[in-house]
């Protein structure tokens, strides 16, 4: 990877964003999106309009889940009486 | 940016599921009944400030997402679990005083970098499917800012990296409350109580 534009990155005050950085940054969120990680068959061919898609995709379905699992969970802890089962569980996953 | 390493994983689920379990007995020390609905948004709402709170402030969108629940007059118990989980005053969002402040808008620029290695198939891209795809990329990030608590501050670079921060967080989030619902059906087989 050339670094040729790092010293032109130093220069201004503000920070000047070099080549390797965004491909480094856009790599990584390759690797941390699921349908991107498992389809892709050449590294540097994954467009950044394909990557902006996955990743809010994904993002999309992350926030659905969490709410999927609020109900869920808004739904179990419903009854008082499960106050003692909520102990144990609580417990059991902090040690 | 903290880099975040894989053993750090297990200490942020601990944290984040401490922080969650405080947020949510303020709550019900507020609130003795609940309707399910209002449990469910104690639930999504402690989640919520517990993980933004595992990043100390150091993200944008961290300090987004606590602003936008502190400062909703609304909700009086949701201020509580903010200030108690973060452990401090939490001051309406603004970028001026952002750590990644003076970000480019580079990221459309570099966007061409895709572009430019389908050129290598042999016949140039025209001018009008650049700025094609330019849009795209365009419209594209505008939804991921959507999507990003604090986006709209936010500019090329800086998006990038509050995203990807963003998305381990929520998957740590998800991760644990998946496990708490999974473990909590095992025990609690559906017998739901009848209101």
């Amino acid at each position: 990877m050339s670094s040729r534009r790092s010293s032109r990155s130093r220069q201004s005050g503000a920070a000047r964003i070099s080549d390797d950085q965004i491909a480094d940054l856009v790599s990584k969120l390759q690797q941390l999106i699921p349908e991107i990680r498992n389809s892709r068959r050449r590294s540097d061919k994954v467009s950044a309009s394909k990557v902006l898609q996955e990743t809010c995709n994904y993002i999309r379905s992350l926030h659905r889940e969490v709410d999927d699992l609020s109900d869920r969970l808004s739904e179990l802890l419903d009854s008082t009486d499960s106050d003692s089962a909520q102990a144990a569980i609580i417990r059991s996953l902090l040690m | 940016m903290k880099e975040r390493m894989p053993n750090s994983s297990a200490l942020m689920k601990q944290e984040f599921l401490k922080k969650w379990i405080k947020g949510l007995q303020i709550y019900s020390s507020f609130k003795k009944e609940m309707t399910i609905f209002e449990r469910k948004k104690a639930i999504k709402l402690s989640a919520d400030v517990a993980i933004a709170s595992t990043r100390n402030a150091s993200t944008h969108w961290s300090r987004a997402l606590m602003s936008d629940v502190s400062t909703d007059d609304a909700n009086h118990a949701a201020k509580i679990v903010v200030a108690q989980i973060s452990g401090r005053k939490v001051e309406k969002y603004s970028s001026s005083k952002g750590l990644m402040m003076t970000c480019s808008n580079k990221i459309l620029r570099r966007s061409r970098v895709a572009s430019r290695c389908r050129r290598t198939r042999g016949v140039g891209t025209s001018v009008k499917a650049r700025s094609i795809a330019r849009k795209v990329v365009k419209n594209r990030t505008r939804v991921l800012k959507s999507l990003v608590p604090g986006g709209q501050e936010m500019d090329g670079v800086c998006l990038i990296k509050e995203t990807l921060d963003y998305i381990a967080s929520l998957r740590v989030q998800v991760d644990v409350m998946r496990h708490l619902a999974a473990a909590a059906e095992r025990l609690d087989p559906p017998q739901r109580s009848i209101l």
